[in-house]
């Protein structure tokens, strides 16, 4: 019943931080000197007339101020509009997110998988050879910059032709067997996935080793030690369990970038997610298609959080005595 | 020893990564751009044109190429987001006309070479004074079985052109003093025609593709809102009735169009079996050049553009690869150099053009001495890689309208001396340029930052410019902020831009050279601008556009059209500089390629076949 009374104050907690979000945002796009006409106003084949008709029905003859107050309207009651082509922005985000999703949960499933064991040894085999080579690969992941990397990999698959130049699927896709579709799908996922995933299991990584290094180093351990119990219990019991504490909140983060974090990579290897989407938009102005991202990512970091403060809960009781 | 153990791993690690670039990238290097010029050989085959066959009852367009095989597929892309609709009706930009009109035929095509009015969906036509009557071909059908008739055309004509339903640019383009022109059903297999007065640029407007009636007409049915949405992107492809070569089979968003060839098209080859060869045409949707070129390389793209630095490498690589590379000439691109000409005051009272700079961009002799001093076969060489053609005239090099009659000239900054000598300018002892009252000559110079071919035009502008003495101040800026200027608030000095004219149409540029066009921007009116003050050159142009819309034969419309040419010839509010040429490589499996300056290299997709 407290966790409901909780998470109800945090959602309506953010409601005025969505308002203020999305009013800075919407300034912020209008004012730039960006006419999403501009093209059409450049065609010798497009005619005045077209050209006012467009004017009207994207509503830029009117004040920003109305123009705010329409799109906040609809937003609120569920309609995201139509994108500067006339297609429904829902749609749209539909047809992208399932191809973000995918990579990204892929990636955060990885590197979490990964990340997180090979911290806990690190930690465990501190100053070995063995740390030593890990925080060398990591630094070198850590260093790195994602579009450089991508970059690489690309041409690395243009010179061998192992691999597909970017994109989600091939060309022959739909008259592969399922087996085969599967196939198709995770070859060409395997480049993107390598660039992100070697950027973030670094950091994930040294944060993991990190913690518990410094658990390991507190008294109750020292204390669990004295008391004679078992190594495994101590560091998987008493240990880990405090260590992972700030991994949580890390989860949450994660979650915010969910639909958003990949999509340098995305444009890179061309694929077919958000991010080349909204990149798309905002070099077109595309009002409506960049708000609803942007709040979509607002959004989705406050639902990271909540996730996060919510899970904090149940792990650390002393969250729940305190905050609740 | 353990700081030497760091070390080694990481040389280890960054050799390994770049190994396979840097080694496979050096040969490509070793050739460099110094072998394109004498590829500049501009590729040309003559096309056999396709002919009227009857077969059992049915008028079939025959082609005359060399039989080839069925099946396969041919890989082609698109750069930027896709298309935005499959309705040929509501497209407005290049990639959704592409790929709508690959799947609808109208009723009229263009011949390849000669730029001529050829039949496609119409059997044959005739034009007589302002009636223009079609005969159709009798038995073919739409992909669905259903037969092609006058109905559709009546329908597409009256109920969708000429009633305003999406995109209206090509029917405000016909509209002659307010009226339209009518459209009438002789039989099931002719139509009729008729412009208010005689229009010539009217026939190339019966290129626009015909919709099956019994597909379009319950979007119509249910108005002009509702039909802007019809057939969009998320239409399934099985909802699609199509007259084309091919039809769409599958639209992966940010990645593909897929198009299935249509068993029922009404072209055939010399065995009588039906067209097209290929069994899908693919286009693939790439966000940038590079990825298109990577892509290309990398052997998931059949036919490419190539531009710049490219094509060096692409003639290198053409030796030991399996494509071939085809120079199609000079493209309907044009660069050019624009100046203010405008006189007028905004409504706060402030002139447009500052008094001084006016007086300068008004005198001819100064455009002139502007047009003497820059060195196009320089620029075509330093910034085109030589892949491109100096140009002159307002109509494009590839112009069927084209005045062959005004010539080319080199720089000659010594005529250039001479013309603003007579305008009364002079140079100060420290060589700076004058004009007669004083003024020192400085003025912007304007185009579109990122545009990587403009800036470097203009910096080589603003250097020739400064041989004369003047001081250019040359302002990239974003291209929003520029059409802003261009259209809107009217305060610029000298512009770099770029329009795309149409080779067949010169009408198409009127709404650069009327005075009250959208697009005249040395000159801009705003709209519904109602006082004559109009440049007695300017009325000159008016009058010769509007006469040579209405005249109809060839040979008198080029007259007029000359006329207009060798007008912005000598007045230049544009000076020309040059025309990008267009570069094309293509597999060389790909048989029955008759590539044209007015076609491309796939315009007879339905002939091309993947030969053994």
């Amino acid at each position: 019943m407290q966790i409901l009374k909780y998470i109800l104050k945090r959602i309506l907690q953010s409601i005025p931080l969505l308002i203020i979000v999305s009013l800075i945002s919407f300034f912020i796009i209008r004012l730039s000197p960006v006419d999403p006409l501009a093209e059409l106003r450049l065609n010798p084949s497009v005619s005045q007339e077209t050209l006012q008709k467009e004017t009207q029905r994207l509503g830029l003859d009117k004040p920003i101020i109305v123009q705010y107050g329409k799109w906040a309207k609809s937003f609120v009651k569920g309609d995201l509009g139509i994108t500067s082509n006339g297609e429904q922005v829902s749609t749209k985000l539909k047809e992208r997110i399932p191809n973000t999703l995918l990579l990204t949960t892929i990636v955060i499933l990885l590197t979490w998988l990964v990340g997180i064991p090979i911290g806990i040894i690190a930690a465990l085999n501190w100053k070995s050879n063995l740390d030593r080579i890990l925080t060398v690969l990591t630094s070198i992941g850590m260093a790195i910059p994602s579009f450089f990397f991508a970059v690489l990999l690309l041409i690395f698959a243009v010179k061998t032709g192992w691999f597909p130049i970017g994109g989600l699927t091939s060309s022959d896709f739909l008259e592969k067997s399922l087996l085969g579709q599967i196939l198709d799908i995770s070859h060409h996922l395997v480049l993107p996935v390598t660039v992100l995933f070697t950027l973030s299991l670094a950091g994930l990584q040294r944060q993991m080793r990190a913690n518990l290094l410094d658990v390991l180093d507190s008294d109750y351990v020292k204390f669990a030690r004295a008391k004679g119990l078992s190594e495994f219990k101590v560091i998987y019991k008493h240990a880990l369990r405090n260590a992972v504490n700030p991994m949580i909140t890390l989860l949450g983060f994660e979650f915010a970038g969910l639909l958003s974090g990949a999509a340098l990579t995305e444009y890179v290897f061309q694929y077919p997610g958000l991010g080349r989407l909204i990149l798309e938009a905002v070099l077109r102005s595309d009002i409506n298609l960049v708000m609803a991202s942007l709040m979509m990512g607002a959004i989705m970091l406050i639902i990271g959080n909540l996730i996060a403060d919510i899970l904090l809960i149940i792990t650390d009781p002393r969250i729940r005595r305190g905050n609740v | 020893m353990k700081k030497l153990g760091y070390v080694v791993l990481i040389v280890i690690f960054i050799g390994l990564f770049l190994h396979s670039c840097i080694n496979i990238d050096n040969p490509d290097t070793k050739n460099s751009s110094l072998t394109t010029t004498q590829n500049n050989q501009i590729f040309f085959r003559e096309y056999p044109t396709q002919i009227n066959v009857n077969e059992n009852g049915i008028d079939y367009l025959q082609s005359q190429a060399p039989v080839g095989i069925f099946g396969g597929t041919l890989i082609a892309s698109t750069i930027g987001e896709g298309p935005k609709t499959f309705n040929p009706f509501n497209s407005k930009d290049n990639i959704s006309s592409t790929m709508s009109e690959i799947m609808y035929d109208g009723l009229l095509s263009t011949h390849p070479t000669t730029g001529q009015p050829i039949p496609k969906l119409a059997k044959d036509f005739s034009v007589n004074g302002n009636d223009y009557i079609i005969h159709l071909r009798k038995g073919i059908k739409w992909s669905d079985g259903r037969l092609i008739t006058a109905d559709d055309v009546i329908f597409t004509w009256q109920n969708i052109i000429f009633d305003g339903f999406g995109n209206t640019s090509t029917r405000d383009s016909m509209i002659i003093d307010g009226e339209l022109p009518t459209v009438s059903k002789i039989d099931n297999y002719t139509v009729k025609f008729t412009t208010p007065k005689p229009f010539a640029p009217f026939i190339r407007n019966l290129s626009t593709p015909i919709a099956p009636k019994h597909i379009f007409e319950p979007a119509v049915k249910k108005g002009k809102e509702y039909f802007d949405t019809f057939l969009s992107t998320n239409t399934p492809p099985e909802n699609f009735v199509t007259s084309g070569a091919f039809k769409i089979k599958e639209y992966v968003p940010a990645q593909r169009v897929v198009y299935e060839r249509n068993p029922n098209y009404y072209i055939i080859n010399k065995n009588n079996q039906k067209l097209p060869y290929l069994d899908k045409l693919v286009y693939l949707i790439v966000g940038d050049v590079n990825n298109e070129v990577l892509k290309f390389e990398g052997g998931e793209l059949d036919v490419i553009g190539l531009q710049g630095a490219n094509v060096a490498r692409f003639k290198e690589m053409e030796k030991h690869g399996n494509f071939e590379v085809y120079n199609l000439g000079p493209s309907t691109g044009t660069m050019f150099l624009s100046l203010n000409l405008n006189n007028r005051k905004n409504d706060k009272g402030n002139y447009y053009v500052n008094p001084v700079k006016q007086k300068w961009f008004q005198d001819k002799n100064f455009r002139q001495a502007l047009d003497y001093t820059i060195d196009r076969k320089n620029m075509v060489f330093n910034i085109a890689n030589g892949l491109g053609a100096p140009l002159y005239t307002a109509e494009s090099l590839n112009s069927i309208y084209l005045n062959k009659n005004l010539p080319a000239y080199d720089k000659d900054i010594e005529k250039a001396k001479a013309l603003l000598e007579k305008s009364g300018f002079y140079r100060d002892k420290k060589g700076k340029l004058h004009d007669k009252y004083n003024n020192p000559v400085e003025f912007d110079l304007y185009t579109n930052a990122g545009n990587a071919e403009r800036e470097a035009i203009g910096v080589m502008v603003k250097q020739d410019l400064e041989d004369l003495g003047m001081k250019v101040n040359f302002k990239p800026v974003e291209f929003n902020t520029l059409v802003n200027k261009l259209v809107n608030t009217y305060d610029w000095d000298l512009v770099i831009m770029g329009l795309t004219g149409s080779p067949l149409e010169p009408n198409g540029g009127k709404n650069v050279w009327m005075s009250d066009g959208t697009l005249h921007m040395f000159n801009q009116r705003p709209a519904g601008y109602l006082k004559d003050d109009r440049f007695e050159w300017e009325k000159n142009l008016d009058e010769l556009f509007v006469k040579g819309a209405l005249a109809t034969d060839f040979n008198s419309r080029k007259k007029f059209y000359d006329e207009y040419q060798k007008i912005a010839y000598e007045e230049k509010p544009f000076i020309y500089i040059y025309s990008p040429l267009v570069i094309s490589a293509i597999r060389t499996k790909f048989k029955n390629l008759y590539p044209s300056m007015l076609g491309g290299l796939t315009h007879n997709i339905e002939e091309i076949y993947i030969g053994k």
